[in-house]
Formats: structure tokens, C-alpha cells, sequence
């Protein structure tokens, strides 16, 4: 499958492995439940990962409401699938 | 706090030369928000922004000196004039009676990025020889000072989103503590180019949508550029030269959060709010309208707003706040000045200039700016703020004539 174009349950795993790496989250596997304020992801880190995502996805995820109030890594990575579906369906239309 | 006269006002904006322009524009919710496209930057994500239009900025390049003045000079001199017009003020009013305190964000920014181009392109290249003159953050009020022969004391202060707003809190100090007797403060920000904009994209602050601040559906801010810059004068030297006194600065205070460079502090902005009201013995349920720092970001809005709250108390339901950002894009550091003068001209027309793009009210925020259309009020006194990163506050109290 070529780079960011990965779908469903690959797109999950993807941007996870982005979280962790650009949150800098270290010893440990981070999964969709934990909190991010646990694993010390800040607001700069947020801003390293919506960056990352640009790079491999083409999708820019500005820093919104529904971004603000992911307190999990699953609320966080269902607001940036949400971002991408979006960006795909434009790409489609235009 | 001592009152101290506003004279003059000046203002360069993508709404087009001249504070009248602003505030047309601010009053009648006209935004100069556009779409601008940067050849250099291969994906671009943000696509809209306040540009001052290459037919607005054309008559200003006749009267300047663009082999030794960035664009960020050109504006801001340009401001500076205007601003002196206005005021009357003739020769004999400088010398060393008079400071220039005039801020920016980033300098020379479109001077910088032309210098790393060439030198990345060809390093055999000549570099541009007034480079450094042109980028210092300083050029533009050494340039104003050049222009109008102030001989007092020239001061820069680089702030980010605060700077032209401490400049001018700080430029009344000096008159209030009689070093000067006038003052031209303000600042100036032209960073609207690819390199420096493709490092805002970075931050992922700015919105792909319309700017809607304090609105439901947020989702970040709008750039923009400009100078504005204000005529301040001890009252008794505005007496002297028979001068009309437009509105008077009676309250500032300027704090810094000391906690988060990106993330704004309730407390600090609370504080900073508290503090200039209380420095200009107004009561807050004088104050009939705020200029808000309103970015339009998620977390600005939610902290100004709260921090109004607290400070206004039983007030604020009557309060007119708006953020006029959405008309004139986020100037950085002339943000504050712009703002200031909206301000100045919103008390005197007795008009509190609307939020545009609102959508409805943010159930966390609880709060309805003057949504989309401006609308009367009837008061006194007026304030303008600005939060920037970095976690440096500073408001601004101003009251009409001889109601300090």
C-alpha cells in the first residue's frame, strides 16, 4: 500500500505509531485508551504530530475545538481520521 | 493614571492606507481577508489571508527609500506620517522633547528571507549590502525617528502579538514620568511571505476555514500586516499647541503569564484585564466596549473570555466586546496598535464594531460578542487587548475628553 494512503484499521495503526513517536512517548506501547496528559503530550507536542500527519497524509489539521478536547489517544485519532476522510472525499470532488 | 492626549492616528492595512480605512472597514464589517498564493511554498494548506494589495502599497513605495526600508519600514513610516498629519504636528513639536516607540514581531522579515534566497541560489552572489539595516527590528522606528527628527529616546519593542501594544502602554510611561513630552508608538509587521508564512502553516494555529472569533465551530486564526502607529501627548503639551484631544489613554498594564510560550494563562490575562482597569480608576461598568485580542483560536477565546468575566463581574452581560481580527487579519505586532485605534475610533462614534463570521455562541464560552453587524452603545470609556505568545499581556484603557 503506498505511503498515506492507508485505510480503516492501517490508518489507525499508522497515525498511532505517529503519536508515540513524535509525542516522544518512551518505554512503553501506548494504546487508544490511554490519556494524553499521562503520557505527557503537550501542546507542542501536538503540534509535531498534526505536522508529521501533514507530511505523510497531505491533510492539514489545524488546532480546533474538536482537537482541544481529545483527552485520549482514541478521541485524538478519531478527530484526525475524521480530518483525513475529509480531505480524501475534496481530493475526489475536485 | 494620569491621562494622556491622543492626537493623531495613523494606519496601513490591507483594508487599504489610513486609520479612516480601518475603520470603515472594521465598522462596516468589510474583511480584507483574501486568497493569496506563494509560489514557494509547494502545499500550501492556508490559503486566505490580509495582504495589503500591491495598488494600495504602490503610491507608499513613491515616498520611500525601499534600498535601505523593508516593507515593514515602509508601512510603518508611512503610518507615522499619517498619524503626524493628523495630530497638526509641525517640526518645532520634535528634538528631543519627543520618543518614538515603535515595535515588530519578526523585523525586516521579508528582507531575511530574500537574504537566505540569494545566498542559498548563489553564494558567490553579492549579498544585499543594507541588509542588516533593513532586517534590525528596529529599522522602522529609527526610520520614523529619521523622518520627523525626534531626538529622544527610540525604542523597539518586540513582543510578538503584544508588542505594539506595550509600546504604547510604554510610551505614555515615559510621558507620565516627564522624559518626554510626546510620543509616536505603535508597530509594524509585514511577514506575509513564503518562508515566514510557511512556519506559521507549522504551527497548525491558522484556520483553513473563516476566522470566527469567540463563535461556535472555531477553528484558528487569520494573518495579516500593517503598521499603525498613534500620536501621544502629555495633556498640558497638547493644551499648549492648541491640539484637539481625540480620546485619552488612562489605563495600561502589561504582565507575563511565566508559565506556557504558546499556551495562554487565565490567570495572567485576568490579571493584566484587572490591572489596567484598575490603573485608570474607571469603573468597569464604565467601560462600554473591548477590542478583544480574539485570535480565533480555540484556547485565546476561551481564556479572554473567562477573564473578562471575572474582571467585568455583573458588567459584562452588558458588555460590547468584538475582535476585529476577522477584517484585518492578525497583524502581530501591529496588531495592538490597529486595534487601538479601532478602538479610539469605536469610543468616539459611540459604535462597537461587529465580530464577523459568527456563527452562533460556543456553548463553553457561554458569551455572544457584537455578532456580525455593529451595533450602538453608549459609554465613556473603551479598552483594547492583547495576549501574545510567549505569555506577555498588556491592555489598554481609554476614555473620551476630559472624562479620565
Amino acid at each position: 500500500m503506498a505511503e498515506g494512503s492507508e485505510k480503516g484499521e492501517d490508518l489507525r495503526r499508522s497515525l498511532l505509531a505517529i503519536v508515540a513517536e513524535e509525542g516522544m512517548v518512551k518505554d512503553r506501547t501506548i494504546g487508544v485508551d490511554d490519556q494524553l496528559a499521562d503520557l505527557g503530550i503537550e501542546s507542542a507536542d501536538f503540534v509535531m504530530i498534526l505536522m508529521a500527519i501533514e507530511e505523510k497524509f497531505g491533510v492539514y489539521v489545524p488546532v480546533d475545538e474538536s482537537l482541544t478536547e481529545a483527552k485520549t489517544v482514541g478521541a485524538l485519532l478519531d478527530v484526525v481520521v475524521a480530518h483525513i476522510e475529509e480531505h480524501r472525499r475534496q481530493q475526489v470532488a475536485s | 493614571m494620569k491621562p494622556i492626549a491622543i492626537t493623531g492616528l495613523g494606519a496601513v492595512t490591507a483594508c487599504g492606507f489610513g486609520a479612516d480605512r480601518l475603520w470603515d472597514a472594521a465598522r462596516e464589517g468589510r474583511s480584507a481577508v483574501r486568497e493569496v498564493l506563494f509560489p514557494r511554498i509547494l502545499r500550501q494548506q492556508v490559503k486566505q489571508m490580509a495582504r495589503i494589495a500591491d495598488a494600495d502599497f504602490a503610491p507608499l513605495l513613491e515616498t520611500a527609500k525601499p534600498r535601505f526600508q523593508d516593507r515593514t519600514a515602509i508601512l510603518g513610516v508611512a503610518a507615522a506620517r499619517e498619524a503626524v498629519a493628523r495630530a497638526g504636528l509641525g517640526p518645532e513639536d520634535f528634538g528631543e522633547r519627543c520618543a518614538i516607540v515603535v515595535g515588530s514581531g519578526l523585523g525586516g522579515a521579508e528582507t531575511i528571507e530574500q537574504g537566505y534566497i540569494r545566498f542559498v541560489e548563489d553564494p558567490a552572489a553579492r549579498s544585499d549590502v543594507m541588509a542588516i539595516p533593513k532586517l534590525m527590528a528596529n529599522s522602522t522606528a529609527s526610520w520614523i525617528a529619521m523622518e520627523f527628527k525626534a531626538t529622544g529616546p527610540t525604542l523597539c519593542i518586540s513582543t510578538a502579538c503584544s508588542s505594539s501594544t506595550q509600546s504604547i502602554g510604554l510610551a505614555a510611561d515615559l510621558i507620565r514620568a516627564g522624559i518626554v513630552d510626546r510620543c509616536l508608538a505603535g508597530g509594524a509587521e509585514a511577514l506575509l511571505i513564503d518562508g515566514a508564512f510557511t512556519a506559521w502553516e507549522a504551527l497548525h494555529v491558522m484556520t483553513t476555514s473563516h476566522c470566527r472569533p469567540f463563535s461556535r465551530e472555531r477553528s484558528g486564526m487569520v494573518l495579516g500586516e500593517g503598521a499603525g502607529v498613534v500620536v501621544l501627548e502629555s495633556m498640558e503639551a497638547a493644551a499648549a499647541r492648541g491640539a484637539t484631544v481625540l480620546a485619552e489613554l488612562v489605563g495600561y498594564a502589561t504582565n507575563a503569564d511565566a508559565s506556557d510560550l504558546l499556551r495562554p494563562d487565565q490567570t495572567g490575562a485576568t490579571t493584566c484585564i484587572r490591572k489596567a482597569v484598575e490603573s485608570s480608576g474607571v469603573d468597569p461598568a464604565r467601560i462600554g466596549y473591548v477590542n478583544a485580542h480574539g485570535t480565533g483560536t480555540i484556547a485565546n477565546d476561551l481564556t479572554e473570555t473567562n477573564a473578562l468575566r471575572t474582571v467585568f463581574g455583573d458588567a459584562f452581560d452588558g458588555l460590547a466586546v468584538s475582535s476585529t481580527k476577522p477584517i484585518h487579519g492578525h497583524a502581530l505586532g501591529a496588531g495592538g496598535a490597529l486595534e487601538f485605534i479601532v478602538t479610539v475610533e469605536a469610543l468616539r462614534a459611540q459604535i462597537a464594531p461587529p465580530t464577523i463570521n459568527f456563527l452562533g455562541v460556543d456553548p463553553k464560552l457561554g458569551f455572544e460578542p457584537v455578532p456580525n453587524v455593529a451595533r450602538p452603545f453608549a459609554a465613556d470609556a473603551a479598552m483594547s487587548n492583547s495576549f501574545a505568545f510567549g505569555g506577555i499581556n498588556a491592555s489598554l484603557v481609554v476614555t473620551l475628553p476630559g472624562r479620565g
